[in-house]
């Protein structure tokens, strides 16, 4: 008896091994495929000894001076515009779409079910349709090409509140009897959102700060309309794409990756930081209670 | 909700006062009436920004109008400025850089400023016919060359020996000894149709004011045969490289044909070992034939602006940023090839040996019309097929695949349309509607009016429903339809009775002429 459980185990941890080999060696390789452009692309940003793309990956000589240039260009003002609005912009949405959904999860009103319905409605146009009106309405209101970062912030923030559904369902999951409990021993409404469902809450708040920062982050096509050809207006991913000219690649190939490269940063040491709660907060939201 | 809604509005009032500022200040007691200080925004690619800055301060401070130009030099390719400028003219800069494939586009978009009397004899003094026959369209002229934008062919030096340079049989031999490649981007219309131009076809574009363009153009020929056939040789050989860019020298290659944009980089890269010619030859059954590329300009052009001093005081700033000095200082620090004749004549341009072969090439060259957007895809389409075989028939059959596209784009872009109540309204080339024929001015068509309550139409291009041809332009045949007055705003021909028709209309002079049976 003891003999065959004995060889029994032995086949199923021979097996287990196996598959887990195979289903390492695929992993590794997979990651391999994915990382091979970044990594391409931070070697080509440290490459000083020319500045056009070359057929080798690894640089001959090695330097910051791509970074250096970086500097002393326009990026910085693209950088900081970029910032700014990611950062008015993360603020103000998540600001709106929790009030949203609390107010959506919690309160029973006249127009709740219609508002929703026209919301998702609203929803299923593209974004892109309205693109011409609303460059229409900013450059009216002065908010185009210099002014383009509080026009941009605008723009990101105004329909933020379409994006409650995430969160929602997950305060959906939250029992309504803590509420009550609250509100007996005298919380307002607002202390209720604050005091008891957002500690709860907490992956969810982070999820909405994390996708509220990278959507404007990351914006090409928007913001080219709106800062239309004005440097201080632009952001990194406008101001870069100018670089791409047949005239200039030759000159800013390497300046190019090194601005990749900063671009990239802080949106992945966010992540990094926040990876926990950011799986939390996706798959959170979608149990239904 | 009423406080926010009046909360709301005050803003956007705020909003749209604070948007009415920064108005030029054109007060100032100068010498002349141009004396003042403008406010303007200026577009160059970015490695001329700095330059450009330099020479509108040199401008303030050398011109005798009393003119000062505060500026903000923004970078925008000469590639993007059109569809910039387009979107939006009232917000586009006011001076600014473009190629010239997009010429005709900006004068249709009303985004660029005729050139006065005097600014059109400096242009013309100053320039080579074609490049004066590049900026004007219907007799008036709308911008200032600035350099030309052509290719040629760059070489390694230490690869390609001095007897090679004329011909690309040899060339590819040299490359084939010293296993490096050819670069040559054959999968661009661009480029490839330098073989054509080389074996004697001819593509000639042409545009008229109102953006209707013209083609003549006989590639789908036996010489346009002799094309294909030199495209496949060149493609079928193991060290060609369909790539364009001096980037391709450190890849592996020892000729790269590319324009002057690559300068710097060419030279950074192969020193002393880089030559440079205009295109060689390529030979079909033993016959040679020198290619022949397009050759394209870059402008300067002035946006059409609302006060008329500011006007003419930017037009001076254009003459003085496309002068010949201002050429010669282009070349020195950027190695843009000058357009001047002077400059271009002139012994420092002639002692580089990359500009000069630019400058060779411009004698044997294509002028590079209005090419409708359509067309590239279908020399694109010559090249890839070139690529695949050798075989005469496949060759021709994609010739007249070719023909057939342009047929196309043409029937997409002309003909003039009479476009009735009877018929749908229909203004799309279909079997229903009815074309205007016929060559020259004169086009003629047949209808059949069918009888009903409102019997009118009206003549359009293809594909529009606007029309400036109608009822006011009917010089003969008056009295067979009818007068409606105020009623007819929409310049509507409206036939008294049903039957057939001929209409004829003179696209001249716009004159239509209705005739009975």
């Amino acid at each position: 008896m003891n003999e065959l459980r004995e060889k029994r185990g032995m086949g199923l941890k021979a097996s287990r091994t196996i598959s887990n080999t195979i289903i390492y060696i695929l992993l590794v390789l997979m990651s391999i495929i994915w990382l091979i452009p970044f990594v391409c692309i931070v070697l080509q940003s440290f490459r000083v000894e020319s500045t056009w793309q070359v057929g080798y990956v690894v640089p001959k000589q090695w330097g910051v001076d791509n970074y250096i240039a970086l500097w002393n260009s326009d990026f910085k003002t693209w950088y900081l515009n970029t910032f700014i609005i990611a950062l008015v912009v993360s603020a103000l949405q998540t600001v709106i779409v929790l009030c949203m959904s609390y107010t959506l999860s919690r309160f029973r009103f006249k127009i709740r079910d219609g508002l929703m319905r026209f919301m998702l409605i609203l929803g299923m146009f593209p974004g892109m349709l309205s693109m011409i009106i609303l460059y229409r309405v900013l450059k009216d209101l002065g908010l185009t090409q210099a002014n383009a970062v509080p026009g941009l912030i605008l723009v990101y923030v105004a329909s933020s509140g379409m994006g409650y559904y995430v969160s929602k369902g997950f305060f959906d999951t939250i029992p309504k009897s803590l509420d009550e409990a609250a509100r007996v021993d005298g919380a307002t409404r607002a202390q209720v959102l604050t005091k008891i469902i957002l500690p709860l809450a907490k992956p969810i708040v982070i999820y909405t700060i994390l996708t509220a920062f990278m959507g404007p982050w990351g914006d090409f096509v928007f913001a080219k309309y709106v800062s239309f050809g004005t440097s201080s207006g632009m952001n990194v991913a406008v101001g870069m794409w100018n670089w791409l000219t047949p005239d200039m690649i030759n000159q800013r190939y390497t300046m190019f990756c090194a601005g990749g490269v900063i671009d990239a940063l802080p949106v992945a040491i966010l992540f990094m930081c926040l990876q926990k709660y950011y799986v939390e907060g996706v798959t959170g939201g979608a149990v239904k209670g | 909700m009423k406080r926010v809604i009046t909360l709301l509005l005050a803003l956007m009032m705020v909003f749209a006062l604070a948007a009415c500022g920064g108005k030029a200040n054109n007060g100032g007691s100068g010498k002349s009436e141009l004396a003042g200080t403008y406010d303007i925004t200026v577009w160059c690619p970015d490695n001329e920004v700095e330059l450009r800055k330099e020479m509108i301060e040199e401008f303030n401070k050398s011109n005798t109008d009393g003119i000062t130009f505060n500026a903000t030099v923004e970078n925008v390719g000469e590639g993007d400025a059109a569809t910039q400028m387009i979107t939006d003219v009232e917000a586009g800069a006011d001076l600014y850089n473009f190629a010239s494939d997009q010429f005709a586009r900006l004068v249709q978009a009303n985004a660029l400023a005729k050139l006065g009397t005097q600014a059109a004899e400096t242009v013309k003094s100053g320039n080579g016919e074609a490049a004066v026959a590049a900026v004007t369209i219907g007799g008036e002229m709308y911008a200032y060359p600035l350099t030309d934008n052509g290719f040629f062919m760059y070489y390694d030096k230490s690869v390609i020996p001095e007897d090679a340079v004329g011909s690309m049989d040899k060339i590819i031999e040299a490359c084939e000894k010293a296993q490096k490649y050819l670069a040559f981007n054959a999968g661009d219309g661009w480029y490839l149709s330098s073989y054509f131009f080389g074996a004697g076809c001819v593509s000639q574009w042409s545009t008229d004011k109102d953006g209707h363009w013209n083609i003549n153009d006989d590639f789908n020929s036996d010489k346009g045969l002799i094309a294909m056939k030199g495209l496949n040789k060149l493609q079928s050989s193991p060290y060609f490289l369909s790539k364009s860019g001096a980037a391709e020298f450190d890849a592996g290659a020892a000729v790269v044909m590319s324009g002057l944009w690559d300068y710097s980089a060419a030279k950074d890269i192969l020193g002393d070992n880089l030559g440079a010619a205009p295109l060689p030859s390529f030979t079909v059954d033993g016959q040679d034939y020198t290619l022949k590329p397009f050759m394209g300009y870059k402008f300067i052009g002035v946006k059409t602006q609302t006060d008329a001093t500011k006007a003419a005081a930017l037009h001076k700033l254009a003459q003085y940023l496309t002068s010949e000095e201002a050429q010669m200082k282009r070349f020195e620090t950027l190695g843009w090839a000058p357009v001047n004749v002077n400059a271009a004549a002139s012994d420092a341009v002639k002692a580089n040996p990359v500009v000069a072969a630019d400058m060779e090439q411009q004698k044997n060259c294509t002028a590079q019309g209005q090419v409708n957007d359509g067309w590239w895809n279908l020399a694109a389409a010559l090249g890839a097929t070139a690529k695949e075989t050798d075989d005469e028939e496949t060759l021709k059959a994609a010739l007249a695949t070719y023909e057939e596209g342009l047929e196309k784009l043409k029937n997409l872009r002309e003909g003039l349309l009479f476009v009735g109540a009877w018929n749908g309204w229909n203004n799309a080339d279909d079997a229903d509607t009815y074309v205007f024929t016929g060559d020259g001015d004169e086009k003629t068509l047949t209808i059949d009016v069918p009888e009903s309550d409102y019997m009118g139409g009206r003549i359009v291009n293809i594909g529009s429903w606007e029309s400036d041809k109608g009822f006011a332009q009917v010089t003969t045949g008056a009295d067979l339809i009818k007068d409606l007055g105020a009623d007819n705003p929409d310049n509507n021909i409206v036939f008294a009775e049903a039957g057939t028709y001929t209409v004829t209309i003179n696209t001249a002079s716009n004159e239509i002429t209705i005739v009975k049976g």
